[in-house]
């Protein structure tokens, strides 16, 4: 009896102990539901992942030198615009004081807008709280706010990098022939104002393009189109589903380019478990490969939550390091939120410079990343490093 | 010429697809009608347990996996009938077109879950079959796919006329009362109607599958689209209906996109659909009693 | 507290989806075009405030106008056909709406900046409540004065003779014609009333997420503007309201302590409800 009693007490005091111990609340969002669930699932993971490195390490300094661990909780917005609000008003409801997410662009552009526009503005009675996106990639978003900030990689520069190694490693391909999702934000942006114009850039001709939509399922006349032009490089602006799809059509029209590109969200799993096979050999621009010792631990950490690691999931992984740095060196106090959020943004809207996994990203001032990239392919039904332009 | 000529017969070929939910849309409109929304979504579900058989065995040849699909659309369909229709009074057609609009997001969800929402690779039949003409090309497994809708037709005929179960549910569709009274058991026949275009509808999933090359959720909402579609512009109950305007639906959709892009693709494709359905609202096979 | 206000706004708009939807059913007709009206109410909305700098309330005006006058100039042609042919018809059309905004672009360059739908990419930007400085709970009670009084006006309907008239066509078109009512008029006046109320639905919906394009207006949308009144039964307008604060309180918001299982319950408990309630939570004995 006595022992229980010890045992009880002993239990309540590590309780107190416990209890006493701050927490910082961080909250992430994203698609758990529907065909983006994947993006999801890793976001969270990543998360959690990255909290738990950074607990283990003794947790986040406050201003007050007392130390706090950082809680994450996830939220499924379902990529619907409607619903990302309404999360984003319930977390603003808490005590998070950032928030890491959306998936979608489609999620991330309303919820941006629903953001107070100019920081400190009192007129504008937008909600004044710090979101840091990890996915969401359309070109050009986090200028809506102040209060939006994006560790997305830039396509732009991606691209640019991309099509004119092409063009200096393959003298013989000179003309490139593009492909795009028509109706998805983010595809759609980046053939037309990205690829395409990168493309010239670097001294390829363009011949055209041909068009199809998220859930398409027949390309035969698409792909006619693309054999006619007979282009040296294909590039397929196109998430994995049309990817595979299209893939698959050309390899039963028999066109086949010199060079294939593809869009940076292809660079997944979901690619491979669709048309390992078709996809042998495309080349796409990402953000992340596990080339070093920091990486490849950020992907074995991420995997024990049972996500995957790919440059969204990382950036969320990311974003976590950047986030813990501008707390403690913005010397947040752990109890007075609204202050704390403010503080946040006004740390993240100073970083010149962050530090990610696989090297310095530059920030801009329209609260955008300038990520370091590198070219991956597929081979063998896996993503492997092609070229590293660092 | 010949680009429209390749247009046309693309499209018609992958029409193929479509024709083949519209059958079970029609079939289950036919027996007891009503709308199942959740058919489609049924299909599809049907295809991906098919997968199941590779999970198994590794290395499954095409036609096993099929089978899983087939066999997998059948019990589907029974459920879906044991949820969606069989405690709901048949005199509220509006719940069991919600109902069944719940068992879609509910399949789909369970689908998405397994999978993560990442497409999956499907096995093929006759892929490497192309049909050449100098530059006229025609997909070999599309050319199944059409085979298989015809002969699908064929033994649902038979099915329907030349066997007890067939006059039973022919009586029901007609008068359920008297059929009742003659001794046809009602619950039974519209079971076993379901369970019947479950089996039609897991090999339609598994065709699709096998077409696209891949299976992801991301059909099942424009497939349950095309195939009321096709339902109506055929004719409400008319399988050889279903069949012409898949076939047709196809085609159109595949000429427009070549003339008009495929922005504006979809909008022309609606556009003569609502004129079509609003001055022959029999749709092309309408049969003779045809409702509405 | 400003999420319960955000999450209220939400049930206003979709009560007003819903409500469209309801008036048509009442005669007996289920009408996919609902998402239609809906889309172009809020596109006429967000671009007299946006681009001709009108302020919200005669800005809905016009929003309810142009939904009803689509739904009339649709209603006559539609409303010939019956049954599941109206089903489709409707859908058909509600879609040729959403592709028209797909491929529609209007953009104007509004201090420097250019502004309006631009396709594919939506139409971002349509803050008139943070510019002005609402808050979340005045919007919200700008909200609920148009849910409140479309309620009104439906339930009015309801206790008028057009209300019996409505239910007549509903219950019975033979007999309804045989007494002498003109079905045409009936139905289609339904479905105008129907398209301004969408219109103002969507008007609101603009400016509650600030950013519209196509996909916001997809099938989905259609098919929960018929789900509300089904689910809450068609003997009066507060089964609406309450399969509305269902779907939107409950399943969507409600559920998420369940995590994963929230999304397969969404479905499940649909299937569920309407076992158990075929006729919808407030739904009395009907005849189909």
């Amino acid at each position: 009896m006595k022992k229980l009693t010890l045992a009880v007490s002993l239990a309540l005091c590590v309780g107190t102990a416990y209890a006493q111990n701050k927490t910082i609340q961080i909250a992430g969002f994203g698609a758990k539901s529907g065909v983006v669930r994947s993006f999801g699932v890793n976001s969270e993971a990543a998360l959690l992942a990255a909290a738990d490195v950074i607990n283990k390490g003794g947790g986040v300094k406050l201003a007050d030198g007392s130390k706090a661990r950082i809680a994450i909780e996830f939220y499924d917005d379902r990529c619907n615009a409607e619903e990302g609000i309404s999360v984003i008003r319930r977390i603003a409801g808490t005590d998070a004081v950032v928030a890491v997410g959306p998936t979608c662009s489609n999620v991330a552009e309303p919820l941006f807008g629903i953001l107070q526009k100019k920081v400190g503005d009192a007129s504008d009675s937008g909600l004044q709280f710090p979101v840091f996106t990890d996915v969401a990639i359309k070109v050009g978003l986090a200028k809506i706010s102040e209060w939006a900030f994006r560790n997305v990689p830039n396509e732009m520069t991606m691209y640019n990098s991309l099509f004119y190694w092409l063009r200096t490693t393959h003298p013989n391909a000179k003309t490139v022939y593009g492909g795009v999702e028509e109706d998805f934000a983010h595809s759609r942006a980046t053939w037309y104002l990205v690829m395409k114009g990168r493309a010239e850039a670097s001294g390829f001709e363009v011949l055209g393009n041909s068009k199809w939509l998220l859930a398409d399922t027949n390309f035969a006349t698409q792909v006619r189109e693309m054999k006619k032009a007979n282009a040296d490089v294909v590039a397929i602006s196109a998430h994995p589903f049309t990817t595979c799809g299209v893939l698959k059509e050309m390899q039963r029209q028999g066109v086949k380019p010199k060079l294939l590109v593809g869009l940076t969200s292809s660079s997944s799993l979901e690619t491979l478990q669709g048309c390992a096979k078709q996809a042998e050999g495309i080349i796409i621009p990402t953000s992340f490969a596990p080339i070093n010792k920091e990486a490849i631990n950020a992907a074995q950490s991420t995997a024990k939550f049972k996500g995957n690691a790919d440059l969204h999931s990382m950036a969320a992984w990311e974003n976590m390091f950047i986030l813990k740095n501008v707390m403690e060196s913005e010397k947040i106090t752990g109890t007075d939120v609204q202050g704390d959020r403010r503080k946040i943004r006004d740390g993240l809207a100073k970083l010149k410079t962050t530090k990610g996994l696989i090297g310095v990203s530059k920030r801009d001032a329209e609260r955008e990343a300038d990520k370091p990239y590198l070219f991956v392919h597929a081979k063998k039904g896996e993503w492997k490093v092609l070229y590293n332009p660092l | 010429m010949l680009d429209f000529l390749q247009a046309v017969s693309d499209g018609v070929l992958f029409g193929a697809t479509y024709a083949l939910i519209g059958i079970g849309f029609t079939l289950v409109f036919g027996v007891m009608h009503k709308i199942n929304m959740a058919y489609a979504a049924a299909s599809v579900g049907g295809a991906y347990c098919g997968l199941l058989v590779l999970k198994v065995m590794a290395g499954a040849p095409a036609w096993l996996v099929f089978l899983g699909a087939f066999a997998a659309g059948g019990v589907l369909g029974w459920m879906v009938y044991l949820t969606c229709f069989h405690f709901i009074p048949l005199s509220s057609p509006l719940a069991t077109l919600m109902s069944t609009v719940g068992m879609l997001l509910l399949i789909d969800e369970v689908i998405v879950h397994v999978t993560n929402g990442m497409p999956q690779n499907y096995p093929l039949m006759f892929d490497d079959v192309m049909l050449r003409a100098g530059e006229f090309t025609l997909r070999g497994d599309l050319l199944l796919v059409f085979g298989v809708s015809v002969l699908v037709m064929i033994g649902l005929l038979l099915l329907l006329y030349h066997t007890r179960l067939g006059l039973a549910t022919r009586a029901v569709s007609q008068q359920p009362v008297a059929a009742q009274l003659c001794g046809i058991r009602l619950v039974r026949v519209n079971a076993l109607t379901f369970v019947v275009t479950g089996l039609l509808g897991g090999i339609a999933g598994a065709l699709i599958g096998a077409s696209v090359g891949m299976l992801s959720p991301l059909l099942t909402l424009p497939l349950t689209v095309k195939g009321l579609i096709v339902t109506v512009i055929g004719g409400l109950g008319s399988v050889p209906g279903a069949i012409v305007a898949g076939l047709l639906v196809g085609g159109f959709e595949n000429v427009l996109q070549l003339y008009r892009g495929v922005t504006e693709r979809d909008l022309y494709v609606m556009l003569l659909l609502f004129v079509f359905l609003v001055f022959r609202p029999g749709g092309i096979f309408a049969p003779k009693s045809g409702r509405d | 507290m400003d999420f319960y206000f955000s999450l209220a706004q939400l049930i206003g708009v979709h009560t007003l989806l819903g409500l469209s939807a309801y008036i048509v059913l009442l005669t007996g007709q289920v009408s996919l075009a609902q998402a239609g009206f809906f889309a172009v109410g809020a596109y006429t909305a967000g671009m007299l405030t946006v681009l001709a700098g009108w302020h919200l309330v005669p800005a809905l005006g016009a929003s309810a106008l142009s939904g009803a006058a689509v739904a009339c100039a649709v209603g006559f042609p539609a409303l010939r056909v019956k049954g599941l042919m109206l089903v489709i018809a409707t859908l058909a059309f509600g879609e040729g709406v959403r592709l028209f905004f797909f491929n529609f672009d209007y953009q104007v360059a509004v201090d420097g900046i250019r502004l309006g739908p631009l396709g594919g990419e939506g139409f971002r930007q349509i803050r008139f409540f943070p510019e002005n400085g609402w808050g979340t709970g005045e919007v919200m009670l700008f909200m609920w004065v148009f849910v409140i009084a479309a309620m009104a006006l439906l339930w009015w309907f309801d206790r008028s003779r057009y209300g019996s008239v409505l239910r007549a066509v509903g219950e019975d078109e033979l007999a309804a014609q045989s007494v002498g009512i003109n079905l045409t008029a009936v139905k289609v006046s339904a479905m105008t009333v129907g398209g301004a109320i969408a219109g103002v639905g969507g008007g609101l919906y603009a400016h509650y997420t600030t950013h519209i394009e196509h996909s916001s207006f997809n099938i989905l949308v259609a098919t929960f503007a018929i789900a509300y009144p089904i689910l809450g039964g068609l003997r009066n307008v507060f089964g609406t309201l309450l399969a509305v604060i269902f779907v939107q309180g409950f399943l969507v918001e409600g559920l998420r302590f369940m995590g994963d299982w929230r999304n397969l319950l969404f479905g499940a408990l649909i299937v569920l409800a309407m076992n158990l309630r075929p006729s919808g939570f407030l739904g009395g004995r009907r005849r189909a």
